[in-house]
């Protein structure tokens, strides 16, 4: 079954006797059952069953079920947003003493993230390029997490999963992938290596711009070392589940950051139209890089399909048809030249969030990284003048022609 | 083949797949499963390809749980 046939008949809709095509929206807090011994069964995972939404629900199962077939994952855990997913993801392992490996061209949440967890006795050693050499350089007996996103945002680098995956393999650690700006429609990093692979579902998954929500997809092939991660010990009879099991039964329910029904709902819908949709907006995006690259106006144009990316040889081995994303950035000089280009434009909306079916602009330096120290913006490659660009599935030739117009009047302000 | 299914062992006639367990077991809510063979999960989209072996382990495993 290829993608947009498994997008849509990959998880049959097996929760409603009506016939639905959709998952109903199972809109209620707890679930009545027949008998007290029933939910004592329910209670003790001895049997199957809904028992209260914040640890499972119909809706939620739905878009869970449905993400983890799409990643070829052994199961996913969703959670109220891609930060809380990311949070989640790396407390079910780390604990106090222990050390993340991860790029620094990370997106500014997970950054201020990362600086928090440090009050918690929690490190994190950042390397400048996320190279299989200065990974292996950074890895010392405490770490316990290799961390990266495929496509960094804004950076945009682009990282070779099975190069990181082997290093992570040496020394047994997990590879845990932020594949937000990827998506499951450009690759599945758990079938190259990576361990576990988190989404700010919010985006191209959703792909309307409508629900907050994160997943965890466990690939359930790491060899989990109990000695290595005590907090899964208690997990061992379930063996290379333990990671999920922890996450179910301990840190995500007990932290409480589910994914609401309505939101899971709304989810499954854009679930279904994502392989299209990362093909329209892949081609979009190499579109308007390449226009952009072409008239010259600005000092830079960075987008990893274009051919003079240093990236294109991997977005073409590692990606599904060479597509290399829908986020471009372009440098326009100063911050008032980006200010100016940003308002002169008509059709892209200034709003923080990526993956949206409409065309977002920001500048980052003075609004996602404006807690980042100047060394964190460098290397997150978040320049003074840096414009990111979410594109949408506008027609292109409007976008070019806003683009365009708006490139004039920037230099008119000159 | 015998097979042992959530500890215990089963002796079933002629050739059988995940999907055929999982019927043959009224295994509960299928769709909500997690199927584990010798220690490795069976991805979701694989049940009717996945043969399985005389002397094979099949766990069923649900992570739903309960509440407050």
């Amino acid at each position: 079954m290829k993608l947009n046939t498994a997008l849509l008949h990959g998880v049959q809709n097996a929760f409603d006797p009506t016939g639905s095509t959709l998952p109903p929206v199972y809109q209620a807090s707890a679930f009545a059952h027949e008998s007290a011994e029933k939910l004592e069964k329910v209670f003790g995972n001895k049997a199957p069953g809904f028992a209260y939404t914040r640890i499972s629900n119909p809706t939620v199962a739905a878009f869970e079920k449905r993400l983890a077939y799409i990643e070829g994952g052994a199961d996913a855990v969703s959670c109220a947003s891609g930060m809380a997913a990311i949070a989640m993801a790396l407390l079910n392992i780390l604990q106090s003493g222990d050390e993340v490996v991860s790029g620094s061209g990370l997106f500014g949440g997970t950054l201020d993230l990362l600086e928090d967890l440090k009050s918690f006795g929690i490190g994190t050693r950042f390397v400048r390029n996320v190279t299989a050499e200065e990974i292996e350089q950074s890895v010392t007996p405490r770490t316990k997490v290799i961390f990266a996103e495929l496509i960094g945002n804004p950076r945009l680098d682009v990282v070779d999963i099975r190069q990181i995956a082997a290093v992570a393999e040496k020394y047994k650690i997990p590879l845990i992938i932020d594949s937000t700006s990827a998506t499951p429609a450009l690759v599945n990093p758990l079938a190259h290596g990576a361990s576990i692979v988190v989404h700010s579902s919010s985006k191209y998954i959703n792909g309307s711009g409508d629900a907050i929500s994160g997943v965890i997809v466990d690939g359930g092939r790491f060899d989990w070392d109990f000695k290595k991660f005590p907090a899964l010990a208690k997990y061992r009879p379930m063996g290379k589940l333990a990671y999920t099991a922890r996450l179910r039964q301990d840190i995500w329910r007990n932290f409480g950051p589910c994914l609401a029904p309505q939101n899971a709902y709304l989810n499954c819908i854009g679930l279904e139209t994502m392989g299209i949709r990362m093909e329209r907006l892949c081609a979009n995006a190499l579109a308007l890089a390449e226009f952009l690259s072409e008239t010259g106006a600005l000092d830079n144009v960075n987008y990893p399909g274009l051919e003079e990316s240093p990236y294109k040889p991997l977005v073409e081995s590692q990606m599904q048809n060479g597509m290399g994303g829908a986020i471009l950035t372009v440098r326009a000089g100063s911050k008032e030249k980006a200010f100016a280009l940003i308002n002169g434009l008509k059709y892209a909306h200034i709003a923080t969030n990526i993956g949206d079916v409409r065309t977002l602009v920001i500048h980052p330096a003075s609004t996602i990284y404006a807690h980042s120290t100047g060394e964190q913006k460098q290397s997150a490659g978040v320049y003074d003048d840096l414009i990111r660009i979410s594109i949408g599935l506008e027609d292109i030739e409007d976008l070019k022609e806003d683009f365009a117009q708006a490139i004039q009047k920037m230099k008119k302000g000159d | 083949m015998t097979i042992t299914v959530a500890g215990n062992k089963k002796d079933y006639p002629g050739a059988l797949t995940v999907q055929k367990l999982i019927e043959l077991e009224n295994v509960e809510m299928p769709l909500y499963v997690t199927v584990s063979l010798n220690d490795e999960f069976v991805p979701g989209g694989t049940f009717e390809t996945t043969e399985l072996h005389d002397g094979d382990s099949v766990e069923f495993l649900y992570f739903m749980g309960g509440g407050r």
